[in-house]
């Protein structure tokens, strides 16, 4: 870089645009945070060949000389198409092709914003912004190069024309060094015990201000099925996965886990070492570990090692089989949240003529990823920690690690890699391998690689809880809804403790256990009504390990509230003898919902009655049908599941036949990429509705292999229809992860309009299917 | 006791000295590079670790390496060398050309997370070898009763990859679309 910093600054809008010197090739501009933030230093960066301006933040976009552009966020691809949509975003609002534009994911030390990888809305809104300031000021500098003023700019593919000339974006920044620095509120995650989890705060840095951005009407490229970046790669072999990671000198470790959840360590066994000769032992408090320089040696000398180790007993859980039991035995004071009108609809089910109620649950279930937790920790000896990793927060990640090491955050950089979806367990940057890899990294004194094994991660790593939901409604005298209640008590969802931290007794900041009410309420005709959200520990949260730590789940909260509220809606439209979808239409004037239920309605063919079908059958051999439905409103998203599944009362067996999911969620960004987290995502929520449930004894987790944590298998899939309504005019909505959570509800009811019997636990097995019938 | 061992790996011998009970998998991924098969269950369950062996399935996790010398070994990353033999490409042809189940996988868009991709893709090509134009209930059957466990996907991926093998088929076939 040759010359000096130009001091002019130029407004646009409340962001900076400066000349920070001229370059002998290339050139570009850098778009960045408005607010210092400490960074790596000075060293770790120039170690990074990305980053041009070492003591920069990195740069949220960069506009290079050779008309492409580098967009960094530390928001990653967990599967549902960031990659594709996040350049169709930008791309959008700079009026250049998708394809010119490079995403670098989740690296805290050249990502600028952190945040939530399921935070679709706001990491969208972000980025949109970003772009859209970025184009006014790329506008400006177009206007003073070509004497032309803004007005009579335009913009297509990175050219801008005016007034009968023209230049490219990489022309306007050719041989220079420009920044814009636009504003943003917000700071990046530190360590805080007295945290919502045990951090400042997750959201990362949000950018501020009013740019303009373009309208929907005037969208090319959102809207389009411009295809996903990250799976070419991935398809051929070439992608560099987080379990892909060798360093020098690296060490494969294995842990030994506790014989139970609540053991502690008596005595670690010992390596053969005529055996083993290059195995070692790392043990710090209960976190036991076996590492060699060869995976297979670290494999069979850790089950050596596990065969000759002792443990404590305990026993402390209470059988999953008694799970409700225990929930509903804990002292509930009050509710974590509330929503709705209390006194209202206390008194309208007071004076009620009609009162119906029902209790709904569900036992635990779980993330139960392919790919088993992995990570690689470099403690070196200067203090400078680096972790890689496939959490979906990795400065939230970042700043437990520091937090585990007792190290300030600038210390630690984590490196964002792909692995195995994880399907929410990571979102707190918490539940994952890390902790594990950065302990015995600093035990052993070489960089550290962590793989867990199934059975490990099936019982070790975190858990969606159990839940138990009391739902009262009052009708009036035909059947309409007037006042409904609803109270979920679980065990919390947002233990962000890292298992490598507890079992070592190192520092782990903890979240405050509590619920809170997820539904967003479709009826607006339904005037009186109260959600309450109870929370509790974690089950056996008093013992060393931390007992089932709970962590959220795809669609956490709506999941299992929404298959209570819905499952209780049929059960209201049962009582007035009404059609389920005539009956939710006539408690709503959302247009959103109305238009979204025909739609589906009229895909899936719905015959018009009431439930249960009158050829409905509780016993002999041969099937039955039926359908049901439910719906859900998530994040500007509107959803309808249809599920038209068959029966054979004599065996319980429930057969899905034809999944109809329908989604509204405003401006559909990518079609085809929607289609696919629809269809997924209702493949995840008949896993759930039919087959999962994690099971354990008193003392430790016993469904930790694919025979006894049964998910669904591509045989076991219907045809699924998928209907999809996009509109201009109501912004954007998080249409990617919420399919699942509409099966659960529509899939009961189809088996109450086939049998006349009414399912109001998970899952429907042929074991419990078969035991309401014969009730 | 580490052994010198011959292996054919994507058609070419690759020499490694390893104990002979290694699981081919950490054979593959941690001695030849070979990063695409992938560790789940470690226990022959999920199928992300699957690879050819003389064209059928296995699972590689539990597969001691001394078993498989003398055999055919592929990859994801050899499905393009494996799909070049076949149709007797030109070698700059077959530089650029993709296995057609490849190719299919990305114009599907079927990888969401991707982790279990590679053993998907793995058992279509051995479907597609025996059956050209398999129905949806052959394919959902070919991943699911036919190899040593169901193949399983959590992202639910499922229709994605009935569409792709169709796609893919279909362009094995040589028809246009």
């Amino acid at each position: 870089m040759i010359g000096k910093t130009d001091e002019r600054e130029t407004s646009v809008l409340g962001a900076t645009i400066s000349r920070r010197g001229f370059v002998k090739t290339g050139g570009a501009l850098f778009v960045s945070l408005a607010l210092p933030l400490r960074f790596a230093t000075r060293a770790e960066a120039a170690e990074n060949p990305t980053s041009i301006d070492p003591t920069s933040p990195a740069s949220w976009l960069e506009i290079r000389s050779d008309n492409t552009i580098v967009a960094r966020t530390g928001r990653t691809e967990t599967g549902v198409g960031i990659t594709g949509y996040y350049p169709q975003t930008i791309a959008e609002e700079l009026n250049v092709r998708p394809e010119t534009i490079t995403l670098i994911m989740g690296d805290t030390d050249r990502t600028p914003d952190g945040g939530y990888s399921a935070g679709f809305l706001s990491g969208m809104t972000n980025v949109r912004k970003v772009a859209a300031y970025t184009y006014q000021a790329l506008l400006g500098l177009a206007s003073t190069q070509l004497g032309v003023p803004v007005s009579s700019l335009s913009v297509t593919d990175g050219i801008v024309t005016g007034g009968g000339k023209k230049i490219t974006y990489g022309e306007l920044v050719q041989g220079q060094h420009l920044e814009l620095k636009i504003p943003v509120e917000g700071t990046l995650p530190k360590p805080d015990p007295a945290g919502e989890v045990g951090m400042t705060s997750l959201d990362g840095v949000t950018v501020t201000g009013n740019p303009p951005m373009k309208a929907p009407k005037d969208f090319k490229v959102i809207g389009t099925s411009f295809p996903a970046g990250h799976i070419p790669d991935k398809v051929t072999g070439k992608t560099r996965w987080s379990c892909d990671v060798v360093l020098p000198g690296m060490l494969h470790a294995r842990m030994v886990r506790p014989a139970t959840l609540g053991s502690t360590l008596v005595s670690a066994g010992t390596i053969d070492k005529k055996q083993f000769p290059t195995a070692e032992v790392l043990r710090k408090a209960n976190l036991l570990a076996v590492v060699s320089p060869n995976e297979w040696e670290a494999v069979q000398a850790a089950q050596s090692v596990a065969d000759t180790t002792k443990w404590t007993d305990w026993s402390g859980l209470p059988g999953s089989e008694n799970v409700t039991k225990a929930i509903r035995a804990h002292k509930w004071v009050r509710p974590s949240e509330s929503k709705g009108k209390a006194a209202e609809t206390e008194a309208a089910l007071q004076s009620a003529t009609k009162k119906i109620s029902a209790t709904y649950e569900q036992g635990y279930v779980r993330h139960a990823p392919i790919g088993p937790f992995v990570a690689v920790a470099d403690v070196k000896s200067d203090g400078i920690v680096t972790v890689w990793t496939h959490s979906a927060q990795s400065q939230g990640l970042r700043a437990r690690i520091a937090y585990v090491l007792g190290i300030p955050v600038e210390k630690v950089v984590v490196r964002w890699m792909d692995h195995s979806g994880q399907y929410g367990r990571t979102t707190f940057g918490g539940d994952g391998a890390e902790a594990d890899a950065a302990v015995l990294s600093q035990l052993a004194g070489k960089p550290v690689r962590v793989q867990w094994t199934l059975p490990e991660d099936l019982a070790w790593s975190s858990v969606s809880p159990a839940w138990v939901s009391d739902m009262t409604a009052a009708l009036d005298a035909k059947g309409q809804i007037v006042a409904l209640h609803s109270a979920q008590y679980a065990p919390h969802m947002e233990d962000p403790r890292p298992l490598g931290a507890l079992l070592a007794g190192m520092p782990c900041a903890a979240s405050k256990p509590g619920g809170w009410v997820a539904t967003e309420w479709p009826y607006d005709k339904i005037v009186n009504r109260l959600e309450d959200a109870y929370g509790m520990p974690n089950l056996a949260g008093d013992s060393a390990n931390g007992g089932l730590r709970g962590n959220i789940m795809r669609t956490p909260g709506q999941r299992q509230q929404n298959f209570a509220l819905e499952g209780f809606i049929n059960e209201a439209a049962a009582a007035a003898g009404a059609d389920p979808i005539e009956y939710r239409l006539a408690h709503t004037t959302d247009q959103r919902v109305i238009n979204l239920l025909r739609a589906a309605a009229e895909a899936a063919n719905w015959e018009t009655r009431p439930s249960p079908h009158g050829r409905a059958l509780r016993s002999g051999t041969a099937p039955i049908t039926g359908r049901g439905v439910c719906i859900m409103v998530r994040s500007n998203a509107y959803w309808v599941g249809i599920a038209e599944a068959s029966v054979v009362p004599s065996t319980g067996v429930l057969k899905v036949t034809k999944f109809t999911v329908g989604c509204e969620p405003g401006k559909i960004i990518n079609p085809r990429q929607l289609d696919r987290c629809m269809k997924s995502g209702v493949v995840m929520g008949l896993s759930e509705a039919l087959k999962e449930e994690v099971t354990f004894d008193k003392s430790k987790v016993t469904s930790t292999n694919w025979n006894s944590y049964k998910i669904l298998t591509m045989g076991e899939m219907p045809e699924i229809k998928v209907v999809q309504i996009s509109r201009d005019d109501k912004g954007f909505g998080g249409g990617s992860e919420a399919a699942n959570a509409l099966v659960p509800p529509a899939l009961a009811a189809a088996l109450f309009d086939a049998t006349g019997v009414r399912a109001r636990r998970l899952p429907l097995t042929p074991t419990y299917v078969s035991s309401l019938l014969k009730a | 006791m580490a052994t010198e061992l011959t292996l054919s790996v994507n058609g070419a011998k690759q020499t490694v000295t390893v104990d002979p009970d290694t699981p081919l998998l950490f054979v593959l991924r941690n001695e030849l590079k070979l990063t695409g098969p992938k560790m789940g269950c470690g226990m022959a369950q999920c199928g992300a670790c699957a690879v050819l062996l003389d064209g059928k399935e296995i699972r590689t996790c539990i597969t001691p390496v001394s078993g498989v010398a003398g055999k055919q070994i592929t990859t994801i990353e050899g499905l393009p060398a494996l799909w070049a033999q076949e149709k007797s490409l030109s070698a700059s042809d077959s530089e650029t050309t993709l296995h057609p189940v490849q190719q299919a996988w990305i114009d599907e868009q079927v990888p969401q997370c991707g982790y279990c991709q590679s053993g998907m893709m793995i058992t279509a090509v051995q479907l597609l070898s025996k059956n050209p134009n398999p129905s949806v209930d052959q394919i959902k059957d070919a991943f699911t009763n036919t190899p040593p466990s169901p193949h399983l996907c959590r992202c639910g991926t499922y229709a994605a990859i009935i569409d792709a093998v169709q796609r893919a088929a279909q362009a094995m076939r040589g028809e246009a679309r």
